[in-house]
């Protein structure tokens, strides 16, 4: 696989290879995307015909990338005359300024070309070349090429204009130029992506807060943003080298939602760059002790496109909570459901789950209060809807098998449901760690109908119905001669008995019996499920099992994260401090930034991470797992106006310190050190 | 203008306290074309209650569209936010009142309620 380089400013994004360059690809998403389209398909340098390669890379920065080139391969550019800088930008729009320096001792002519294209694909489309339904028309102006796509009234335009003249035609632009002898010649090329509403306008530029940004405002706002996090101090290199990259990557992921005109988090690059449900719930969730300010955007937005009616194309119902939202063409022409997509079985419990989060941490009652009616709602689908086949249980079966999920929970790939056999069960399922998110949400709607809504006897209802579901779901899903929960119920109400990381956010959610939680977090931590560098999705002995299966052996940081925080509420702070350490340890063969999933291989087989083969990165909750892990290690939790703090730092880490730590309580700075004779070495 | 657009304005007073539960305050205005017509519609929205008037005024959002998408959206065979996607209509102005204005318009035409299909297929009693 070619390495490829991207950068990035909330949606709008790029990927290209080594030289900076893009041609069409059908397998990954090379190119320039906003909004779900590929605005540039082909972006191709060559000087006298010839390609580049590139000497180095300057890719420290999310926003920015420069490249330095010379022409031919590797083994000629030693005494080459000419070099190239790309140097390029994003920020709403797309910038990269070009520089030829001739290093000879004379005057040189140069034909240096670039070739342009836009095949307007939406990312659903790339992985299938297909015949665009629409149309698309070029422009050659005087000093710009206009791409214009047009199907009924959805137009979608992109301008690339030079600040150097240049012959421009319909498929790119070539500068023949002079460049004196130890001279240079720049030109600065501008892409603009637009979108245009019915009246022609650009919709974004109607959004409140400005659609565009530029690099110098993405630089100041992620500072801004950095700032506003606890500051860490520690000896650990890799947890503050993860911690920095996290907070940059959160930053970077912030976009504008161009129907809502909200800051929302994207979750993933390339295949996510867009609101999900899921991953939006998560992500606040772990990096509400750091970035609480994040979080309310989210709630809103989740809360205000809270599913209202039955549609089985979008599989909605009333007070479902999303899961996808698109903007491009496949969504708008109902090509693909995401308009929104609801089909996930547990955004609904999480959004309750996060809105009483929130609320403990920020002190904040009055969000709590307004969204009183959808959370109500969200509560109301788990035992309605929900409850698909009438037995007390969250059940998903997709009413739209075209283009609808099969697998509605977090694992939501096809094959990642099974028997320990391997054999697929039939649907509806019901998944187990569904159940704990239900349990959760009934208790912490149960608080908040006590504390803030003033509905004492609605608080009692769901305390009653968290403990019969609490007492049903360890009668139905526990396995006995396993000791384990199964991973789900088949629509006979038989086990769906694989071994899998699920049973860890089961922890998290407080749904296990006291006497099982020593089976479970030993399963958690024995040689099955946990690889050395975190816990894999599927137990390595199950039928399924493989170490590079997306669901069914491969481990996530994210998943890691969770059942870290669940050990540690059951008391298991030695075994979610293992966790830790390796979850913290893989992310040094990152440069700090974890992968959606690496590969399932034995710790001492590999000495390194795998990364999964086409994971997303940056990715929020991925991003988002340090910053739990921290939380997790430092045992922080509200009560009342209150931050407990109580740290167990694992053997070997040495010294954490977090520093003005906001919530309901201002500020308060938490110190942790691990207690062990091995601290003396460090340089983790 | 479409009778069953007249008749969904004319619905939403006795549905709103069943629809709008959130505390939303606002006034959306609605302007359905037909050929070179533009009909003008004014909703004020608030948590319970909404008031219709077949009329033109100020505004905290502003939706256009053919009167053929929105009889389409209010009689369940067209869905908003794919509309606005694929720009066959447009919206200005606070996003959040559409959004809860969006919660009147139906179920598409024979939808099930999807408990029953699950239970049939499962073989369990409705």
């Amino acid at each position: 696989m070619t390495e490829r380089v991207s950068i990035l400013d909330g949606n709008t994004f790029l990927v290209c290879d080594r030289q900076g360059d893009i041609e069409p690809s059908f397998d990954f998403p090379t190119g320039l995307f906003s909004f779900d389209t590929r605005f540039l398909s082909t972006w191709l340098l060559t000087l006298d015909g010839q390609r580049l390669h590139a000497l180095s890379i300057d890719d420290a920065q999310s926003y920015r990338t420069r490249f330095f080139l010379v022409p031919g391969e590797p083994t000629h550019y030693l005494d080459a005359k000419v070099s190239v800088i790309r140097s390029r930008s994003i920020g709403g729009s797309f910038a990269e300024e070009l520089t030829v320096l001739n290093h000879s001792e004379r005057e040189v002519e140069f034909a240096l070309r670039l070739d342009m294209g836009a095949d307007f694909a939406d990312l659903f489309e790339i992985k299938h070349e297909r015949q665009k339904k629409g149309r698309t028309s070029p422009t050659v102006g005087d000093n710009e090429l206009r791409l214009s796509y047009r199907r009924e009234g959805f137009h979608r335009e992109v301008v690339i204009s030079t600040s150097a003249r240049g012959e421009i035609d319909d498929r790119g632009m070539t500068f023949r130029i002079r460049v004196g002898r130890h001279g240079e010649w720049t030109t600065r090329l501008h892409v603009a992506t637009n979108i245009y509403g019915a009246r022609g306008e650009d919709v974004r530029a109607t959004l409140p807060l400005g659609g565009r940004r530029g690099a110098a405002d993405i630089h100041a706002e992620q500072n801004d943003l950095i700032d506003r996090a606890p500051k860490l101090g520690c000896d650990c290199q890799s947890l503050a080298g993860a911690y920095r990259r996290s907070l940059n990557d959160l930053a970077a992921l912030r976009y504008e939602s161009i129907t809502l005109g909200v800051r929302l988090l994207a979750a993933g690059l390339p295949w996510f760059m867009t609101l999900f449900g899921r991953d939006s719930l998560f992500t606040s969730l772990q990096l509400l002790p750091f970035l609480p300010a994040l979080v309310p955007p989210t709630l809103l937005m989740l809360a205000g496109l809270q599913g209202s009616r039955l549609d089985d194309f979008r599989d909605e119902e009333p007070g479902k909570i999303l899961h996808e939202l698109r903007y491009g063409e496949t969504a708008g022409f109902e090509e693909q459901p995401h308009s929104p997509y609801y089909g996930s079985a547990d955004s609904s419990p999480l959004f309750v789950i996060l809105l009483d989060e929130y609320e403990r941490w920020t002190g904040d009652a009055g969000l709590v209060r307004k969204l009183e009616s959808q959370a109500r709602a969200a509560l109301n689908w788990i035992d309605t809807y929900g409850d698909l086949l009438g037995t007390g249980y969250v059940w998903y079966m997709t009413r739209n098998p075209e283009t609808g999920l099969q697998n509605q929970c977090w694992k939501d790939s096809w094959d990642s449901v099974s028997y320990r056999d391997g054999r697929l069960p039939a649907f509806p399922r019901a998944t187990c760690e569904l159940q704990g998110y239900a349990y959760d949400a009934k208790l912490r709607g149960a608080r908040m109908a006590r504390r803030i809504w003033n509905d004492p006897a609605y608080a009692d209802r769901l305390e009653r119905e968290a403990a019969e579901l609490k007492k049903r779901f360890n009668r139905d899903f526990w396995i006995p001669e396993r000791g384990y929960y199964a991973l789900a119920l088949d629509p006979e109400g038989r086990h769906i008995d694989a071994l899998s990381s699920n049973i860890g956010h089961l922890l998290w959610s407080g749904i296990v019996d006291e006497s099982r939680a020593v089976s479970v977090a030993e399963h958690l931590l024995g040689p099955r499920l946990f690889s050395g560098w975190g816990v894999r999705t599927l137990a390595d002995d199950q039928g399924r099992y493989n170490p590079v299966g997306y669901h069914v052996g491969t481990v996530w940081p994210f998943d890691n994260s969770i059942i870290a925080w669940g050990l540690w509420k059951y008391g298991f702070r030695e075994e979610a401090g293992r966790i830790c350490e390796s979850v913290v340890s893989a992310s040094r063969f990152f440069d700090g930034r974890l992968p959606e999933a690496f590969a399932g291989y034995e710790r001492d087989l590999t000495d390194y991470p795998v990364q999964y083969p086409t994971a997303c990165s940056p990715q929020a909750w991925s991003a988002g797992t340090p910053l739990l892990l921290l939380r997790v290690m430092l045992g922080l939790e509200p009560q009342g106006e209150h931050l407990i703090i109580d740290p167990a730092v694992p053997e070997g880490m040495g010294r954490v310190e977090l520093l003005d730590i906001p919530g309901r309580w201002g500020r308060v700075d938490a110190l942790g050190r691990s207690r062990s004779p091995h601290d003396d070495t460090r340089g983790h | 203008m479409g009778e069953a657009i007249e008749q969904f304005f004319a619905s939403l007073p006795a549905r709103a306290p069943a629809v709008l539960r959130s505390p939303i305050a606002g006034t959306l205005q609605i302007d359905l074309t037909t050929g070179n017509r533009t009909d003008h519609w004014l909703i004020e929205l608030a948590p319970g209650s909404v008031r219709v008037r077949h009329e033109h005024g100020p505004a905290d959002a502003v939706w256009t569209s053919s009167a053929g998408l929105f009889e389409r959206l209010v009689t369940g065979r067209a869905q908003g936010i794919a509309s606005v996607l694929r720009n066959e209509c447009t919206f200005s102005g606070q996003v959040l009142l559409f959004l809860a204005f969006r919660r009147f318009f139906p179920d598409p035409p024979g939808t099930r309620d999807p408990r029953q299909t699950a239970r049939e297929q499962a073989g369990r009693p409705a």
